[in-house]
């Protein structure tokens, strides 16, 4: 400070206004803001699918998984029934055993009609084949059950099948309520 | 403050950044930073929160974008956004000491030195100043903004800002003087 040599300046405002940080800035920024729009941008891909669908895919694939072991096992099963005959009742499906569950299914159902009535062609073909799929699956992992009532691995299959149903259902019917 | 050459320049740019454009969002940062960067490192006196002031002050300008007003300078609401961020991070009101609002005070920014001031002396004494008096002499001696639109920057009343002016005027003129601290 005692031996000036630098530039001088006899106005205030002459005094340089640009003066550049010391490190690229950039890169922390573009950070921040990629962040910034990845974050924003999942809700609106959230609102703009039907999320049911992707959920429903995998429900199926689950389903229909456990059909297909279920359907492996049974000669299996069949051979143990055939060596110690059932004492339990015939097998009943679970629609008339348990009331309950099929009365909240059957309501469930009903506002799943009217979601799918306001989705879009293609989305409501495909969460109604997925659930056609799934309907279909609890009817065959029945019928297995209703040759072979005490396969334990088939209940509890059809226990999950018809847990996986429900969820499916509630995701159809929520689907509208995930919109902004 | 003082009319800008290339508005033009970043209308375009700030339409497409509006629009998602992060390469014209990252020109016009290339563009603004130096003086965005020269304004928040005389108001807060530290390199380091000067950086994480001219990284907040663009974040929320990208976020602020699509509010942005295309009439309007791009670099005033750039530093509006500055500014803003700095008063932030002193976590405190912008100027706690009172000053007489006399209108009669000294009006006119532009400071002129009877004799040339070396450069690196002058910002060592605008550095010494206290902070209500070394903002508004940054904002209207050095970036060159009317007294009302510091007065805004800062959340002051206009007469408030003029007397901070005044007195930056007068304990800077001591400070090169005295030779500074």
């Amino acid at each position: 400070m005692n031996e000036p040599q630098g530039r001088r300046v006899k106005r205030i405002d002459e005094l340089k206004r640009e003066i550049p940080p010391a490190r690229d800035l950039w890169p922390a920024i573009a950070a921040a803001i990629e962040a910034d729009r990845a974050a924003a941008a999942q809700p609106t891909v959230r609102r703009r699918s039907w999320m049911p669908a992707a959920g429903m895919a995998a429900a199926v694939a689950l389903v229909t998984l456990g059909v297909f072991i279920g359907r492996a096992i049974t000669p299996q099963a069949g051979a143990t029934v055939a060596s110690n005959p059932p004492t339990q009742s015939p097998y009943q499906p679970v629609s008339l055993v348990d009331a309950k569950y099929q009365a909240q299914r059957d309501a469930l159902f009903t506002e799943v009609q009217a979601k799918l009535a306001t989705m879009p062609a293609v989305e409501r073909d495909k969460v109604s084949a997925s659930l056609a799929t799934l309907r279909r699956s609890i009817g065959e992992i029945e019928a297995a059950l209703g040759r072979d009532p005490a396969n334990a691995l088939l209940q509890e299959l059809l226990v999950s099948s018809c847990q996986e149903e429900m969820r499916a259902l509630t995701a159809v019917r929520d689907s509208g309520s995930q919109e902004t | 403050m003082k009319p800008e050459t290339v508005v033009n320049f970043d209308v375009a740019l700030i339409e497409r950044a509006r629009q998602g454009d992060t390469r014209a969002f990252e020109r016009l940062y290339r563009e603004h930073v130096a003086r965005v960067h020269g304004l928040c490192l005389r108001m807060t006196r530290n390199p380091d929160a000067a950086a994480d002031c001219v990284q907040d002050a663009f974040i929320k300008a990208w976020k602020a974008l699509p509010r942005f007003e295309a009439r309007s300078s791009f670099s005033t609401w750039l530093h509006r956004i500055a500014v803003n961020t700095v008063l932030e991070k002193r976590r405190g009101p912008a100027n706690s000491e009172v000053l007489s609002e006399d209108p009669t005070v000294y009006e006119e920014p532009v400071m002129v030195f009877d004799t040339p001031v070396e450069e690196e002396e002058l910002e060592a004494a605008i550095e010494s100043l206290p902070q209500g008096a070394r903002d508004a002499l940054v904002l209207c001696g050095v970036y060159g903004y009317e007294h009302s639109e510091a007065a805004s920057m800062l959340g002051i009343a206009v007469g408030t800002c003029k007397a901070q002016l005044h007195r930056a005027r007068g304990l800077l003129k001591d400070r090169l003087e005295r030779g500074v601290r």
